[in-house]
């Protein structure tokens, strides 16, 4: 059974992955902040008890619900109010919103390495999430949990209710897409 | 290095040179994704943490609500009879109104019982006592005493 340090030690070890992935997805900061406020609050009242090792994959699973719910009351909302442009959410792959005009790097004046060095890194990582976001939502969502949450395929598979094959057959798809992409732009990583 | 024509008609396939190949890119693009999110916006950061700091605390409260309920229910009684905790927990709620009933009950029961003996005290000392030579004058008493018989 975790207990509340191991808890409090996990969510702070997930939380800003948390919120960039639901950022990535949603397109909103707001929204992604109470999505993951939402998937800590669940976490905490419903599985707290559970041991440490099975935290991670229950907070994919729970992170993945509420973004889901999210995009639910948007469809709905939606419905009801389709003639306020304000209230209208893209989520098709070629959307021109881009969520790094809202979305940048904090202050970067107290760094150690040079301008130059932390202009080249702060552009990469601009370009990568451009990408990122061009990606197809349930690729973009296998990438994240198989690379960047160090899932394996199996628990990928398992968070995304999906076959083990669609998983790697995801990944695939979207390791070529940025690598094609970022290529495209003369990245090198 | 040539990404492109590393993976090309690698899709599905997770396992091979390719499919290292694969790996070692999406963990480049993780570590830059990762120290991208260590640089989030004070006040983002600080909105994370008091949500985390708040989920904490729901789980300490609801910690306290799991203490409260019924030993029946902790030692997984509820299961041995095939019946999920929400059961025994419905039932054990309603224990205190059931104890609360039958306690004014059993005081209704003694009370009752103590007028009745209150009564009885006072008929038995009426009647033990002597009568005033007055009393057989009275109609009324007279009447009792026939009536009573």
């Amino acid at each position: 059974m975790a207990t509340e340090r191991e808890l409090s030690d996990f969510l702070r070890s997930v939380e800003k992955r948390a919120f960039k992935r639901s950022a990535y997805h949603v397109r909103d900061e707001e929204a992604a902040l109470d999505i993951v406020q939402d998937s800590m609050m669940k976490l905490a009242e419903h599985y707290g008890d559970k041991p440490v090792a099975e935290l991670p994959m229950l907070f994919q699973r729970i992170l993945s619900n509420c973004t889901l719910d999210w995009f639910r009351r948007q469809k709905t909302r939606n419905a009801l109010f389709s003639s306020m442009g304000e209230f209208e959410s893209d989520l098709s792959e070629g959307s021109d919103f881009d969520l790094l005009e809202t979305f940048l790097p904090g202050d970067l004046s107290n760094r150690v390495e040079s301008a130059e060095d932390e202009v080249r890194r702060a552009q990469t990582l601009r370009e990568i999430e451009v990408e990122i976001l061009q990606l197809p939502p349930r690729q973009r969502e296998a990438f994240m949990m198989r690379y960047w949450e160090e899932m394996d395929v199996a628990e990928t598979a398992a968070a995304m209710g999906c076959s083990e094959g669609s998983v790697k057959t995801h990944c695939s798809r979207a390791v070529q897409a940025l690598s094609k992409a970022l290529k495209a732009k003369g990245l090198e990583l | 290095m040539s990404y492109i024509n590393t993976f090309r008609g690698t899709a599905g396939a997770g396992s091979g040179e390719a499919g290292q190949a694969q790996d070692r890119f999406g963990r480049r693009i993780a570590i830059r994704l990762e120290q991208g999110s260590q640089e989030l916006p004070h006040d983002i950061s600080e909105r994370l943490r008091a949500a985390r700091v708040r989920a904490i605390s729901q789980r300490k409260r609801e910690a306290g609500v799991a203490m409260a309920l019924p030993q029946l229910a902790a030692a997984g009684i509820g299961q041995q009879f095939g019946q999920g905790p929400g059961l025994w927990s419905r039932l054990a709620s309603g224990l205190p109104v059931l104890v609360l009933a039958a306690g004014l009950v059993c005081i209704q029961a003694l009370e009752a019982d103590r007028r009745a003996n209150e009564v009885a005290e006072v008929d038995a000392a009426l009647l033990a006592d002597d009568l005033p030579p007055e009393a057989y004058a009275d109609a009324g008493f007279v009447q009792f005493l026939k009536s009573d018989r």
